[in-house]
């Protein structure tokens, strides 16, 4: 673990390095992220309630993906990433280091920009959701299985790449999930609501999590963990499997 | 030339075939997910929402993700580096327009994926909703989208060439697209908005950028909202072409 903290740390000071860059995006994510919440509050004004779904219980989904989705893009970068790295031939820096491949790559990279989705989604669902110690559980519990649920997946699609050497199903699989997870999972019904359970796991990504937040079950937090664990692995999995395919140019890479 | 810029960037964009499904992808999947959010909305109000029926927000919806998926948002952002790295200095040398050939470039790559959002929306509008409730308005949007995606192109050169003078716009892209998203009735119509903010909305281009294509599909027979586009769409370039030329007198490309 301590080389990939140590590689953790130097990801951070390397986003920090240019401090005007960095609150610049860190504002203009804030404010991306300020627009969905003018989006719903407009939205549910108009609508009212919404298959059981109103202002608050969105914006404690927003809470969490937000958190979530800048833990995973912010911290993890590279696992956004893998699909390209892959495809390029440009692992070979991180296959002669002693540390785990898939480990050092998802930290080797900060993005400094998704970092203010994590603020803004802490201080959104302190605002708007009702922080009781419970729900403040719910909610760490919520994240945690996101990142890990959003990250699995994202490797998973990145790792057809090594097969199919084109990044084609990595791209579609973020639009995807990053598309279908920012709205809540009852607007969708029949085959599509199934697909957000299983192979575009979304629902699990933010819809699950905040429901959880509002209305803990135990089939909820279960249904989250098995998910954690079905991408968590199937990701490891498929990095693992693709990595025996890899081949490049020999290029020497910055990772 | 600015017509040759422009079909050779439809020829490339076309010739990409694993570019083409990804697009065809995320078209389908956002115009899905929008579709299904306001049809819910409807159908949570009696069947209608702000004057649409459950059938014409569906054809907004699948209008508006069609005006926006097929061009590039980050435009701002592509026109920025160029101008900060110097890159468009080389563009200065050519017997030709540099801001003429820049939007030729960008309209003609968004063409073609314009018109696979356009095939998409014919199959899967009547799927999910049934067919437009007028045919004269969808044929009228055909129009509207080309001049839609025209707009945009210009006013993202427009605002892009501020990096003559700062070098970084890049934040910007974030900005223009929420304005467009809201003000411009990407993600929602306008109607949604607070009457206030709606009559201010009315009266800006980015209206002109998924608005019209999207208000003509759900069935409303506005023909003049096209000649407001072409109203816009002059407005913009002018716009455009000062910013520009007063910035291509001022560019300093340092070494190369």
């Amino acid at each position: 673990m301590r080389p990939v903290a140590a590689t953790l740390r130097s990801a951070f000071a390397e986003a920090w390095s240019n401090r005007a860059a960095f609150w610049s995006q860190i504002g203009a994510i804030v404010l991306n992220d300020v627009v969905w919440i003018i989006f719903w509050s407009l939205f549910f004004h108009r609508v009212g309630d919404m298959r059981g779904w109103d202002t608050e219980s969105v914006l404690v989904l927003l809470s969490v993906l937000a958190t979530s989705a800048g833990f995973t893009f912010g911290v993890l970068a590279n696992g956004r990433r893998i699909g390209t790295l892959a495809a390029d031939g440009d692992l070979d820096a991180a296959l002669t280091l002693p540390v785990s491949p898939l480990g050092y790559l998802l930290v080797r990279r900060v993005e400094a920009v998704h970092l203010g989705d994590i603020g803004f989604g802490i201080v959104l669902f302190a605002v708007v959701g009702d922080p009781t110690p419970a729900r403040v559980a719910m909610f760490v519990f919520g994240v945690a299985v996101a990142v890990i649920v959003l990250t699995g997946f994202l490797v998973l699609t990145g790792s057809m790449a090594f097969f199919t050497g084109r990044t084609t199903i990595a791209e579609m699989g973020f639009n995807a999930m990053m598309i279908l997870s920012s709205y809540p999972v009852d607007i969708f019904v029949g085959a599509s609501k199934v697909l957000l359970y299983s192979i575009v796991p979304a629902a699990f990504v933010a819809a699950v999590p905040a429901r959880l937040i509002d209305d803990p079950s135990a089939a909820d937090v279960g249904g989250l963990v098995l998910a954690a664990v079905v991408f968590g692995v199937a990701g490891w999995t498929a990095f693992a499997l693709g990595l025996r395919r890899y081949t490049s140019g020999a290029a020497w890479t910055r990772a | 030339m600015v017509l040759t810029a422009l079909t050779t960037a439809a020829r490339r964009n076309t010739a990409d075939r694993s570019s083409v499904l990804v697009n065809i992808v995320f078209y389908l999947i956002v115009a899905t997910v929008l579709s299904a959010l306001w049809r819910a909305a409807a159908e949570a109000n009696g069947g209608e929402i702000v004057g649409y029926s459950m059938v014409a927000v569906t054809w907004y919806a699948l209008a508006a993700e069609a005006a926006t998926v097929s061009l590039n948002m980050r435009m701002i952002e592509v026109v920025c580096d160029d101008i900060a790295s110097g890159a468009v200095a080389v563009e200065l040398l050519r017997p030709a327009s540099v801001l003429g050939l820049r939007i030729s470039w960008a309209v003609g790559a968004a063409l073609p994926r314009l018109g696979v959002c356009c095939l998409t929306a014919a199959v899967l509008g009547p799927i999910i909703a049934g067919p437009p409730t007028s045919a004269v308005g969808a044929a009228l949007a055909l129009p509207a989208l080309a001049l839609a995606i025209t707009c945009n192109l210009v006013a993202q050169h427009a605002v892009a060439s501020v990096a003559f003078w700062t070098r970084d716009v890049r934040a910007i892209w974030f900005v223009y697209q929420k304005i467009v998203f809201v003000l411009g009735g990407m993600i929602l119509p306008l109607q949604v908005l607070p009457d206030a903010l709606e009559r201010v909305a009315m009266v800006l281009p980015f209206m002109a950028m998924a608005y019209v294509p999207s208000r003509l599909a759900s069935g409303s027979v506005e023909p003049w909202l096209l000649g407001l586009q072409v109203v816009w769409l002059v407005a913009l370039l002018g716009v455009a072409r000062v910013a520009f030329g007063a910035g291509e007198r001022r560019l300093q490309v340092v070494g190369g």
